[in-house]
């Protein structure tokens, strides 16, 4: 692993991003992890309050953070959801979905890397969704803020590694068990097909390492990004039928 | 396959790719163009007979707002076009943009789109009416501006899925211009150089984008591949 031994995660209270935080800190990381509710008394990482949705609070963060680099690895992994017909959900839950998914990491990622704060030889992960190699029918903004997190990641890449000798990484995770997942999948749907945060998160930092440009963490993510990749009409079409036509409820 | 008089909103309709569709349209159309600039310095550069509504795309949400109350103003409660074409980027080294570049970039970009196909879907519906969205050629990565890349991916996805979802209610499609020869680079601080030069012209460009909206198909590029193959010259008319 790299000198620096430090490392930042966004979204660490809970679910994928608690199991990067975890598994950093068992790793001799110093972490410090970002969420809007705190972790519990027995997290093995610091906690640094901030909404994400909040554009003068994550200036206020890049500022802090400055202060607490150089990191060796950064994992921009928080994430809200959208469930529902799109014309069903209120545009306030558009704009606040788009600041804390797209907009915050970005900010982020390009203010700790003008401040300095990106550790030579570290690593630099970006959280994207599966969803990124179709269409997103029932969740048509998440999947569009996705699609730009992705795309960013993709786009920083050549110029980070040149500039700072930093590996970007993107990753496409399929459902996972968490809360959010479960509460925004349609009613009846199998929780034990959905990977346990730790596993992905085991599996995205072991890319990362590598310095891979996309994870697809599982057999099964990979098969599907594959599939979409050839076919995107038609695993559109699906993701509708299995998803849109099932929804029972908006959840924002 | 002219057909009826259409009722149609045109974002970023000052310049560029989108006054070349407004010039191509405004003859046979009602159009409503939405832009940034105060009413007196937009509307000299539009035909005659367009309206113009003062909605800068910073503002999402007042955006939003004020084309919905110029459309109504006008007496629309259909709409058959929507072409979401305003865009806005910055060119940077590094792959560093600013705080406020960022944040202005999603804005205009994504957020706008996003916000503005939600409150006019009612309008749409009614007509049985085209979503349009203008992306990139840069929407699979560019190191250049990548937050502009970015905004264009999200365009990109949120077409896929809402194309899916209003299937049959309303055409929803995204439309990606390859290199063309507008004010934009300028705007965004960069300098093509010479090679502006083999830019595809922003009136052909404007061409091939009619007939992408005619036709209803998604995605579809719209780069040198249809240009030197003559695709401006017998595009489809709207
Ligand atoms: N040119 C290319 O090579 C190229 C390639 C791929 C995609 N595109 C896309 O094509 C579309 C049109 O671009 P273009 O080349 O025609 O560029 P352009 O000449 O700069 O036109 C952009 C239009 O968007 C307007 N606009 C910018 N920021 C705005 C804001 N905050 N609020 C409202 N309107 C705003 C501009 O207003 P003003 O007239 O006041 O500046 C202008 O009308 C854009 O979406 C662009 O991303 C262009």
């Amino acid at each position: 692993m790299s000198a620096a031994r430090r490392a930042l995660v966004t979204g660490a209270s809970a679910g994928l991003g608690r199991a990067f935080a975890e598994q950093l800190a068992a790793g001799g990381y110093a972490v410090t992890g970002i969420d809007r509710d705190a972790p519990g008394a027995d997290a093995p990482f610091d906690h640094l309050r901030c909404d994400l949705a909040d554009p003068g609070a994550v200036d206020t963060l890049v500022g802090d953070l400055a202060g607490r680099g150089p990191f060796g690895w950064i994992v921009l992994n928080a994430g809200i959801s959208a469930t529902g017909p799109f014309e069903a959900i209120p545009p306030e839950a558009y704009a606040r979905l788009l600041a804390v998914n797209t907009e915050a990491p970005m900010v982020l990622c390009a203010g700790l890397a003008a401040a300095g704060a990106l550790a030579p030889g570290g690593r630099l992960v970006f959280v994207s969704s599966l969803s990124h190699f179709t269409g997103y029918p029932g969740a048509a903004s998440y999947g569009a803020s996705k699609d730009a997190l992705a795309v960013y990641a993709k786009s920083v890449r050549a110029p980070f590694k040149k500039a700072y000798g930093v590996s970007v990484s993107v990753a496409c995770p399929g459902p996972l068990r968490t809360d959010h997942a479960a509460r925004h999948a349609p009613e009846g749907a199998d929780a034990a097909k959905r990977m346990p945060p730790d596993e992905a998160a085991r599996r995205i930092l072991a890319g990362a390492q590598k310095g891979r440009a996309m994870i697809t963490p599982g057999a099964g993510a990979t098969i599907f990004a594959l599939i979409s990749r050839l076919a995107p009409g038609p695993v559109t079409s699906a993701m509708k039928r299995i998803i849109y036509d099932k929804l029972d409820r908006s959840v924002f | 396959m002219a057909e009826a008089r259409r009722r149609i909103v045109v974002t970023g309709g000052t310049s560029g790719i989108g006054l070349e569709l407004v010039r191509r349209l405004a003859d046979r159309h009602d159009i409503l163009v939405a832009g940034r600039r105060a009413d007196t310095d937009a509307l000299p550069v539009l035909p005659e007979g367009v309206r113009y509504v003062h909605a800068p795309l910073t503002d999402p949400e007042a955006a939003t707002q004020a084309i919905a109350e110029a459309m109504l103003k006008a007496g629309w409660v259909k709409l058959d076009n929507l072409v979401l074409n305003a865009g806005t980027g910055f060119a940077v080294e590094g792959g560093i943009e600013s705080a406020a570049q960022i944040r202005e970039t999603l804005a205009v970009n994504l957020t706008a789109s996003v916000l503005l196909a939600r409150a006019l879907f009612p309008w749409l519906e009614k007509a049985g009416g085209t979503l349009t969205l203008v992306g990139s050629v840069a929407h699979t990565g560019q190191g250049l501006f990548p937050a502009y890349a970015a905004s264009k991916a999200g365009l990109h996805g949120l077409a896929r899925a809402l194309r899916a979802e209003w299937s049959g209610r309303v055409a929803v499609q995204i439309v990606h211009p390859g290199p063309t020869r507008t004010e934009m680079h300028a705007k965004a601080g960069h300098d093509p150089g010479r090679l502006r030069d083999i830019f595809i012209p922003a009136d052909r460009m404007a061409a091939m984008l009619e007939g992408a909206i005619a036709a209803r198909r998604s995605p579809v590029t719209l780069s040198f591949g249809r240009y030197w193959t003559g695709r401006a010259a017998w595009s489809g008319k709207l």
